[in-house]
């Protein structure tokens, strides 16, 4: 093609189509479709029987009992002995951190991490530490938070020491990139419940397996992250490197790695977060700590399971922020050591470790690790809580007269008509109506793993509880990205903002769902509505981080030419700074996507049936083949949705170049 | 990372391990007569007064040490079967693990009751029979289906499933019996709790899924309502499928199971011979315990105390005395 006719045919920077060759119209069209068969032929076409294989679950349950007898039998196959010895050493090093922790006493153990913090990162950061430590005990939840701490410190260590170099390799090689991407979906969709019992089989209960556990849910975004931070690395600096002779090792360690080095403490801090909000699940299967005083909590003291849902919460910001200030005081950038500066910090690191051995000593003398009461504290806190939670219990306080109509006008006119609309639709209509939806969406590839992902969950056997689940989805994600998307614009435009969302953020990540939902379900007695308010408080602080980063890093000069060209700050916000954050955001999406399918299980313990619902029945009734086949079908829906928000990003991109 | 850092780290990395061996050091030299018994405790709260019970009594009569897991349900099977945790003393009849662990592999031992008569029903609270007497037999229920009746449940009346964890066959129940209800799955224990909980504050009409024992009836005051009587063949779980007629009777009673491992059982300590013989008086009795701790927000050693120092006699039954 010459290029005179491309000038020709370059399309208008705002595309005419004719009215009814909108994507939402078209979307509406097929939705109106699907909405005449529903009335015409509701409930009358079920998915059909002889679509559905049901020997699988069979299978799955067998080869469950066969690892089973194998792992227990008098003498056992050799391959558990690698299990044994890898389950061994991780228990071992849990095991002896957390008897560290408890044998410092709590003056010894608090005063060596803020130490230790003061010496490495700086005098504010030490003094957030201190106040965490402060609050375990006052709390009266030392002993349970000894052990979580000890069990995070192995899990998020070990989860970097796996993580950090995949995500290298990651960001180095688009082949393994690609290969490892459905891999690391999986391990962030399926839920934990679908595989507890596998990983107890094989590394028994207790410390190993509850590490295990927290690793397959926090390794991933250690992974992704750090492929990110170093596929950001300018490729002109990379090129200069190698130029200069550099060799492949020194391009890495020299260029890549500092020049990526934001993108990997966001690595560390989201492995973090990731790895704190397993404490629960890893305390059913041995873990204990607080995620065992959260569990029996729940059932015995609300109060007392809230007030361990916090201490998660301080934990993960302590060490979240803890080793940010470390990290930020030991960049080799910002700092520039004197032979004297040197000699001073030496002296200043033995008189914190002196410092350190004379507490531990001394308070080991005193017998403070006896001596510690602080129950009095724990006592007026828990009355604190146990106040609030009164509150809300009671059906004749003022909050109730609002939130029960309104749980109920949005069950009977939002959820259920949508549940039912989904549910109730022919089979063949549904499938054929959201791949036609898929199609107008973002293209025919998409379209045929919506297709083809929609058909393997009828053949799975799960087709009505995963159009239950779907419909759930749908709202939830819709209500995710807005609020993550509005809050993550209005946090990169405002430093107040954004400083006041980190901290909400890291709450709503790492505070145990299920701790502030069943006192939601005392306010809102209703089936759905809990479970999509979890998904939501859990999912958008996701979405609102990535947009948020998205719009600020757009490039300067980008913003500055518009300036220049008198827009005003509404204008180059909407027509400027979100247009190019567009990759940010729609990464937004699918990561608000994969969150939102994460919680379907805690939805499923309060009350909104669907996938959910059978995950948890499959763990807790040892149905492991109908836990791992609703979790397929779990993860058949996010590989649909998934493909399709990422599929509208590149058909909007070839209509950018267009 | 910088030498210094390196030097830093180093030298805190050798005090700890300088601590370490003081810590197993001071560890080694404990009580050896009874050794380590490992409870485990499940999530409920009377599963909690069992094992604080047990405990004081392992502690204070034999010397034992007892650690206390938290390990849910399905795992704790494998967790007896690998000798982590010695004894269970609250099984619901898991009869599918029961068939794999404890006939066929042989890992775990079943020793018996603790006691206690599990057993799940219908229930609605008690003020709902003075307006409509005839509740208390399912019959009653036919045709009055629309008292139960909710925004979510449209025309039909709703009926609160019970937590995904427990054996349950309401759907087919509702079914066989031809009830014009609504099952809705309300999800885990605390959630089914914050549901009805709320209805009955306000005084209205609800019908859930429950059980004994459980320390909340003591303050709730339900009523049962009577299912059609048990026939030979009769199912009791969803999970066994087929038709819904054979699913057309009460749900069984049944006693709650003490589980042992193996490994714990041939042991040969006190405890083993202690925990055998241990068992409740009643369901009242745990539920006075549970309802101290979850009711009264006791401390679970405390409320175990209490009722001990109350109950000598029975506590002596426990020694074999």
């Amino acid at each position: 093609m010459s290029v005179a006719g491309e000038v020709i045919v370059r399309a208008p920077a705002i595309d005419h189509r004719p009215w009814w060759r909108g994507r939402l119209v078209q979307c509406a069209s097929v939705v109106a479709l699907m909405y005449v068969a529903y009335r015409v032929w509701n409930l009358q076409y079920p998915w059909p029987a002889w679509l559905e294989w049901n020997s699988l679950g069979g299978y799955l349950d067998n080869f469950q009992v066969w690892l089973s007898d194998s792992r227990n039998a008098a003498n056992p196959s050799f391959v558990f002995s690698i299990f044994n010895g890898f389950s061994s050493f991780l228990e071992h090093l849990v095991t002896w951190l957390n008897t560290l922790l408890l044998d410092l006493t709590w003056v010894g153990t608090t005063a060596a991490f803020v130490l230790i913090e003061l010496r490495f990162g700086g005098a504010r950061a030490a003094l957030g530490v201190l106040a965490a430590f402060a609050s375990f005990a006052l709390m009266g939840l030392w002993e349970p938070s000894m052990e979580t701490l000890a069990l995070m410190l192995a899990a998020v260590g070990l989860s970097l020491l796996v993580g950090v170099p995949m995500g290298v390799l990651a960001g180095r090689s688009d082949r393994f990139l690609r290969a490892i991407t459905p891999v690391l979906d999986a391990a962030q969709i399926v839920p934990a419940f679908a595989y507890l019992l596998p990983v107890v089989i094989l590394f028994s209960v207790g410390p190993a397996a509850a590490v295990i556990t927290t690793m397959i849910y926090a390794v991933p975004p250690a992974v992704r992250i750090t492929a990110l931070g170093i596929r950001g690395v300018a490729k002109n600096t990379v090129e200069a490197a190698e130029a200069l002779g550099s060799t492949e090792r020194q391009v890495l360690t020299k260029v890549q790695m500092p020049l990526a080095r934001r993108m990997l403490l966001l690595g560390v801090n989201q492995t973090i977060l990731f790895a704190l909000s397993m404490v629960v699940i890893a305390g059913l299967i041995g873990g204990g700590g607080l995620g065992a005083v959260v569990t029996n909590g729940l059932y015995s003291n609300p109060a007392l399971a809230i007030l361990a849902g916090f201490a998660i919460v301080i934990m993960a910001i302590a060490l979240d922020r803890g080793t940010e200030a470390i990290a930020d005081r030991t960049d080799p950038v910002r700092r520039h050591l004197t032979d004297a500066k040197r000699r001073r910090l030496r002296l200043l690191t033995l008189a914190t470790a002196f410092a350190i051995v004379t507490i531990v000593a001394v308070s080991r003398s005193l017998g403070a690790g006896t001596l510690y009461g602080g129950r009095t504290a724990q006592d007026w806190l828990l009355a604190q809580v146990q106040s609030a939670l009164d509150y809300v219990q009671n059906p004749s306080a003022f909050l109730f007269s609002v939130t029960e109509p309104a749980g109920n006008f949005l069950i009977e006119h939002v959820l259920l008509p949508l549940q039912q609309f989904l549910v109730e639709t022919p089979w063949l209509v549904t499938l054929a109506g959201l791949t036609a939806i898929a199609f107008v969406l973002s293209g025919l590839r998409p379209a045929l793993t919506t297709f083809a992902m929609l058909a393997s969950i009828g053949v799975l056997g799960m087709w009505e509880p995963a159009m239950d689940t779907l419909s759930q989805v749908l709202v939830a994600t819709l209500i995710t990205v807005t609020i993550g998307f509005a809050l993550g614009v209005w946090a990169a435009e405002s430093r107040i903002v954004s400083r006041v969302l980190r901290p909400v953020n890291d709450v709503l990540q790492t505070l145990p769902q299920l701790v502030y939902i069943i006192p939601f379900v005392y306010l809102m007695p209703v089936s759905i509505v809990p479970g999509i308010v979890a998904s939501v408080l859990y999912a958008f602080p996701v979405v609102e981080r990535l947009v948020e980063r998205g719009v600020r890093d757009v490039a300067p000069d980008a913003v500055e030419a518009a300036g220049a060209f008198g827009a005003t700050r509404r204008q180059t916000l909407v027509k400027v700074k979100v247009p190019l954050a567009g990759d940010a955001i729609m990464l937004g999406v699918n990561q608000g996507i994969i969150m939102v399918l994460a919680v379907v299980v805690i939805g499923g313990l309060v009350g909104s049936g669907g996938l959910g619902y059978l995950v948890a029945q499959g763990l807790q009734r040892g149905e492991f083949g109908l836990g791992v086949i609703a979790s397929l079908a779990i993860l058949a829906l996010g590989i649909a949705l998934d493909r399709v928000t990422q599929g509208t990003r590149r058909a909007r991109k070839v209509g950018d170049e267009r | 990372m910088s030498k210094r850092l390196a030097s830093g780290l180093g030298a805190v990395l050798a005090l700890a391990a300088v601590f370490a061996v003081w810590v197993v050091g001071s560890a080694a030299a404990g009580k050896a007569a009874c050794g380590t018994v490992v409870l485990n405790e499940q999530a409920w709260a009377g599963s909690t007064a069992n094992t604080y019970v047990a405990k004081y009594v392992l502690e204070k009569n034999f010397g034992c040490t007892v650690k206390v897991t938290q390990i849910t349900e399905i795992p704790v099977y494998q967790a007896m079967a690998s000798g982590k945790v010695d004894a269970v003393l609250e099984d619901w009849q898991h009869v599918a693990q029961y068939k794999q662990f404890v006939t066929k592999q042989k890992t775990v031992v079943l020793v018996g009751s603790n006691g206690l008569q599990g057993h799940i029903g219908w229930f609605i609270p008690k003020y709902l029979l003075k307006q409509y007497p005839q509740f208390k037999t399912w019959k009653g229920l036919k045709g009055k289906e629309t008292v139960f009746k909710s925004p979510e449940s449209g025309s039909q009346g709703m009926f609160l499933g019970g937590d995904p964890s427990y054996e349950q066959k309401d759907t087919q129940l509702i079914q066989a019996l031809g009830l014009n209800f609504k099952h809705v799955t309300v999800g885990a224990e605390p959630a089914e709790v914050a549901r009805f909980t709320q209805t009955i504050k306000q005084h209205k009409p609800v019908i859930f899924y429950w059980w004994t024992p459980q320390y909340l009836n003591k303050n709730l005051d339900l009523a049962e309502v009577k299912l059609p009587a048990r026939f030979k063949g009769c199912q009791h779980d969803a999970s066994a499928g087929g038709n819904v007629k054979q699913y057309r009777c009460a749900y069984a009673t049944y006693p709650l199971e003490k589980l042992f491992s193996k490994k714990f059982a041939t042991s040969g300590s006190p405890a083993v011979s202690f925990l055998r013989k241990w068992r409740w008086p009643s369901n009242v009795d745990q539920n006075y315990v549970a309802n101290l701790i979850a009711g009264q927000h006791m401390d679970p050693a405390k409320a175990a105390e209490t009722w001990i120092k109350a109950h000598p006699a029975f506590v002596k039954t426990w020694l074999g005395k």
